[in-house]
């Protein structure tokens, strides 16, 4: 269990790299054709960075999240159920944040803050539950734990 | 829910040790068995971890049985699909109809007589080359997209045999904004099944009203339409010997802009002085705006409907919402100044001129002008004073599952699809109808087989001409209120014409007390309306 809380959290850290990947190719393209004289309407097709974007966090990362979530029950790692769902809270904020955009796009600017703020906490309950690896009792002389959460 | 202590707790690392010895200050650890550290009596654990267990079978019970419940059948009646909304008005004994009553296929056009207008369309599958010569993948009427163009004068008997040679998901044809009888909407799935590879099916109605109006596919039509399978359709008033008369059906073909099936700029040879009606018609999903360089212009007509005293217009463009129509009066300018450019976006244009006129530059209007006040009031054949029905259409968009798909979908009075409200009328009511948008997008609203009255847009009267609309576009904070006589007997689709939100769920139904409909969803004929 707890190594499958370990990878679901890279998952997580890793998925939000790859948005940030393809929505920056996506706006690259979107630019490039928009000098070539394409016009992007609501008629236009999503190009593929949108696209895996979309998925990715509509459906991909929200599920990930929650197994997150559920996992982070039976992972016996310290602090990880509130790590995890704060990850989970974060990720359902992040979905809101995308659609009040549509309407409102400076929005857009705290929709990319709170990615961040995605990868931050998945990767540092990832990285607790990996640290303390290490059996449980025996760890007592090892008073420089950064309490980060 | 992030609050939740866990049996991991147990498991400490030095800097937890200490809170964790605090929690068990005053409870002694309970067994050998858990001496890893300062534990929690067992019943505590056990309680935590089956709490823990329940927790997430109760959330991922939920989110399946939500998802499993929004799965659609394979084949299912609109009619027995959603809620009924009486609007305040007379409710049948038998509630909601689920069976029984008059049956849609026998609401035709005039079966006898000889059409004044017969025409025969073909509708194929594969290349459409655009007049402008880029080959797209899509869809053609007669070989070509636009289909033909249908010209009637009112009161003529329209004749339609669609044939489809090549459409793997079948066709079906509806008359966007023509008051035809409800057999003859072509809905499939809805007023008759779709027209397979090899099949026929004939339409055939009597036009009413004159103005410009188009036909398209409302089978899978957010692939059909986009690919190309519709035409126009245009009515003439009775007896006139109109002036020029010009359709520019704006469309866009794999992300390429088009008016009447060309890219970029079409020229039309117009006299200098003379005033040309130009038929805009937005085939697209998205709002078009139109602006006119070189004349003032006045809008003529919108939705087909003639508007009262228009008067120019000079620096303001105008909206036309996705399947609406209007109509323009250019004039290129007496002694021989130039042409005007009719501005259609993203790079598609009219210009009508002398051959040879200097062309002025397309400009961007600082400001959209606004139907609600444009014109001067007139005559209404409308008693708007009192109402049998008063709808409301509320737009508004939550997570959801539509279909076993996970998404943002539109709702409509907060349900999705096909939880969706069915507007009840009876033959005759007065409707008024109040459509408010929350969804933070734009949404035009197309209700078949009826035109609308506007009367009041965020709680301002109208006070220009009477706004006669058949596909209105309710903007995102917008509220309006429209009228209608239930006058058309059927059962009507009113939806969102934008067409993937309408694929995604953004339809609801206007039925007639007393009518039912013997085609499905689904079904042997694989109908699937949007």
């Amino acid at each position: 269990m707890r190594s499958l809380y370990v990878w679901l959290s890279r998952l997580i850290a890793l998925g939000v790299v790859v948005q940030v990947l393809v929505i920056a190719w996506s706006t690259f393209d979107i630019l490039n054709k928009a000098g070539d004289g394409v016009p992007f309407t609501e008629d236009t097709e999503a190009n593929a960075g949108a696209m895996i974007h979309s998925v990715l966090g509509m459906m991909v990362i929200p599920l990930l999240a929650l197994l997150f979530g559920i996992i982070s029950f039976f992972a016996k790692v310290r602090g990880g159920v509130a790590l995890a769902w704060a990850t989970v809270g974060l990720v359902v904020l992040q979905i809101a944040l995308a659609f009040a955009s549509f309407s409102a796009p400076v929005v857009g600017l705290l929709h990319a803050l709170n990615a961040f703020a995605i990868a931050g906490v998945a990767g540092i309950a990832g990285a607790r539950a990996s640290r303390s690896d290490t059996p449980v009792a025996a760890a007592t002389g090892d008073p420089g734990v950064p309490a980060s959460a | 829910m992030t609050g939740t202590d866990d049996p991991a707790e147990r498991s400490s690392s030095p800097a937890g040790a200490d809170k964790a010895a605090l929690d068990t200050v005053g409870a002694p650890p309970s067994g050998g068995a858990e001496a890893a550290g300062p534990a929690r009596p067992r019943w505590v654990s056990q309680v935590l971890r089956w709490g823990a267990i329940g927790l997430s079978l109760v959330l991922v019970g939920t989110l399946g049985y939500l998802w499993y419940d929004s799965r659609l059948p394979s084949s299912y009646s609109v009619m027995s699909m959603g809620y009924a909304d009486y609007g305040g008005g007379f409710v049948p004994a038998g509630g909601h109809q689920h069976a029984g009553g008059v049956s849609v296929a026998t609401l035709t056009g005039p079966a006898s007589g000889t059409p004044a207008v017969s025409m025969s369309l073909t509708a194929r599958a594969g290349t459409v080359t655009l007049a402008s010569g880029e080959k797209v993948s899509g869809y053609t009427l007669n070989g070509s997209s636009p289909g033909p163009e249908i010209r009637a004068t009112v009161g003529d008997l329209v004749q339609v045999d669609l044939v489809n040679e090549s459409v793997p998901d079948g066709v079906a044809l509806h008359w966007h904004g023509v008051r035809v009888p409800n057999a003859e909407d072509g809905v499939a799935g809805v007023t008759q099944d779709a027209v397979p590879i090899g099949g026929r099916h004939t339409y055939r109605f009597q036009v009413l009203d004159a103005g410009t109006y188009w036909y398209h596919s409302h089978q899978v039509s957010h692939e059909q339409v986009k690919g190309g399978l519709f035409g126009a359709l245009v009515v003439l008033p009775p007896g006139s010997s109109s002036g020029p008369d010009v359709v520019a059906q704006v469309h866009t073909y794999d992300g390429r802009r088009t008016v009447q099936g060309a890219t970029g700029e079409r020229r039309i040879v117009a006299a200098a002085g003379v005033a040309t009606r130009v038929r805009v018609v937005n085939t697209d999903n998205g709002p078009l705006r139109v602006s006119v360089a070189g004349a003032p212009y006045r809008v003529l007509a919108v939705d087909g409907h003639d508007l009262h005293s228009p008067g120019p217009v000079v620096d303001q463009g105008l909206s036309i919402a996705a399947g609406g129509r209007a109509d323009l009066e250019v004039t290129p300018p007496a002694g021989g100044g130039g042409a005007v450019r009719v501005d259609l976006g993203a790079g598609s244009s009219l210009v009508l001129g002398p051959s040879g006129a200097a062309v002025p530059a397309a400009a961007t209007p600082a400001s959209l002008l606004d139907l609600l006040s444009y014109g001067t009031p007139g005559p209404v054949p409308l008693d708007t004073s009192r109402f049998d029905r008063d709808f409301s259409l509320t737009i508004d968009r939550w997570p959801g599952f539509v279909d076993g798909r996970p998404g943002l979908f539109w709702t409509m009075n907060g349900h999705l699809y096909p939880d969706v409200p069915m507007f009840m009328v009876r033959e005759g009511d007065m409707v008024r109808m109040t459509i408010k948008n929350d969804s933070g997008e734009v949404h035009p609203m197309h209700l078949h087989g009826h035109t609308a009255l506007v009367l009041s847009r965020d709680g301002v009267a109208a006070s220009g001409s009477p706004w006669w609309t058949d596909s209105l576009d309710v903007d995102e904070g917008e509220t309006y209120v429209i009228a209608f006589r239930a006058d058309n007997p059927g059962i009507w689709m009113d939806h969102c014409h934008n067409l993937p939100h309408a694929a995604d769920g953004m339809v609801a139904h206007l039925a007639y007390e007393g009518y039912t409909t013997p085609y499905v969803i689904g079904g042997n004929a694989d109908n699937e309306p949007e």
